[in-house]
């Protein structure tokens, strides 16, 4: 069974599943992304993933948008911190993900939204995972939802991890 | 919690449905109704969780929600009093056929047990989670647009938002590009 890099692999049978996890700097990301780890890829029996990690970062001028004037000197500086921020994320999931034997980290430039979905796409992947913010239904109308957004739109299943709230 | 629940509990192999954590299991939920997209997402489950080859890791809850005959009947408007009886049978037997098919799906799940409730989808679908404490719920997912959505209502969104666990929408593909080796 080699290892393709771009791998289209067969979804059944004796393929690995391609599992995309997306991930952010928040809490909430690496939340699922461990609960992902707990759960589909435990340190002892062999691993049936193929893990995907993909952080996604926003062009500088869409982070820099509504500072207004004086913008356009800002837009190296915006760039250069979210290009730390992505490595910073990956970096920390690569130190979360050292049991995985089978993962691939990604940086995608873009809207979260649609670099997860296109990840999915293009990895084949059989399943998503996304943290959720935990937005009321005002601040998801207002600021947007990642999670719901993949929810509605990745072709494959989705599953979203929620932090729990009142653990019994 | 008072749905006026009508509680059908069928237990195979005489797993607790309480608290399933007796072997230190988690729980998962797998909501269902009578729509394809119910099954494919049960046998999605089955097939990637349950597989005959892995321990199992999680003991399985079918759910399936029975909407009250009142709810069904509230849209249709006059003389629906005398249909009341005969939708209410309709329903109940509506929601027998989705637990056979559903033990006939699993049947090589060991660890498993089958509800129905009455009430909303969503609410009836929230409280099991609670109920359980499970760790992961599955739901099957319409592929509704905004429009219907809208309109309609969407389970799968309602249970995203306010179930208290990990929530799994399984979609069947669109267009699968399976059988595509290059």
């Amino acid at each position: 069974m080699a290892e393709e890099a771009s791998a289209p692999a067969a979804a059944a049978g004796e393929g690995k599943m391609t599992m995309v996890v997306g991930v952010d700097e928040s809490d909430h990301s690496y939340y699922a992304l461990q609960w992902a780890l707990q759960h589909f890829f435990p340190p002892a029996p062999p691993q049936r993933y193929r893990l995907v990690v993909v952080a996604a970062k926003p062009s500088a001028a869409s982070a820099v948008g509504f500072a207004g004037p004086g913008a356009a000197n800002v837009l190296p500086f915006v760039e250069a911190d979210l290009k730390r921020s992505s490595l910073r994320v990956i970096d920390k999931a690569k130190e979360l993900c050292a049991q995985v034997s089978d993962a691939v980290f990604e940086v995608v430039e873009g809207d979260a939204r649609n670099v997860l979905c296109e990840a999915v796409e293009r990895h084949h992947a059989e399943m998503l995972v996304v943290g959720s913010h935990g937005y009321g239904a005002i601040k998801r109308a207002v600021l947007g939802s990642v999670s719901d957004y993949c929810a509605h739109h990745a072709h494959c299943t989705v599953m979203i991890v929620k932090k729990p709230k009142n653990k019994h | 919690m008072d749905l006026g629940s009508i509680e059908e509990r069928d237990m195979a192999a005489e797993a607790t449905a309480e608290g399933g954590g007796g072997s230190g299991k988690g729980v998962m939920v797998v909501g269902i109704d009578d729509s394809d997209h119910s099954y494919y997402a049960l046998q999605w489950t089955l097939q990637h969780f349950f597989g005959p080859g892995q321990p199992q890791q999680y003991h399985l809850v079918v759910l399936t929600a029975k909407p009250p005959a009142s709810s069904v009947i509230g849209i249709a408007g006059v003389g629906s009093a005398e249909l009341l009886p005969t939708v209410e049978v309709d329903l109940k037997r509506t929601s027998a056929r989705v637990i056979e098919k559903a033990k006939q799906l699993c049947t090589q799940v060991i660890d498993v047990s089958y509800e129905v409730f009455e009430g909303d989808a969503r609410s009836v679908i929230c409280e099991a989670v609670d109920r359980h404490h499970a760790e992961m719920l599955v739901v099957g997912c319409h592929g509704y647009g905004a429009w219907k959505r809208a309109v309609l209502g969407s389970v799968s969104d309602y249970c995203t938002h306010h179930a208290h666990c990990t929530v799994m929408i399984v979609k069947r593909p669109k267009h699968k590009k399976s059988e595509h080796v290059s």
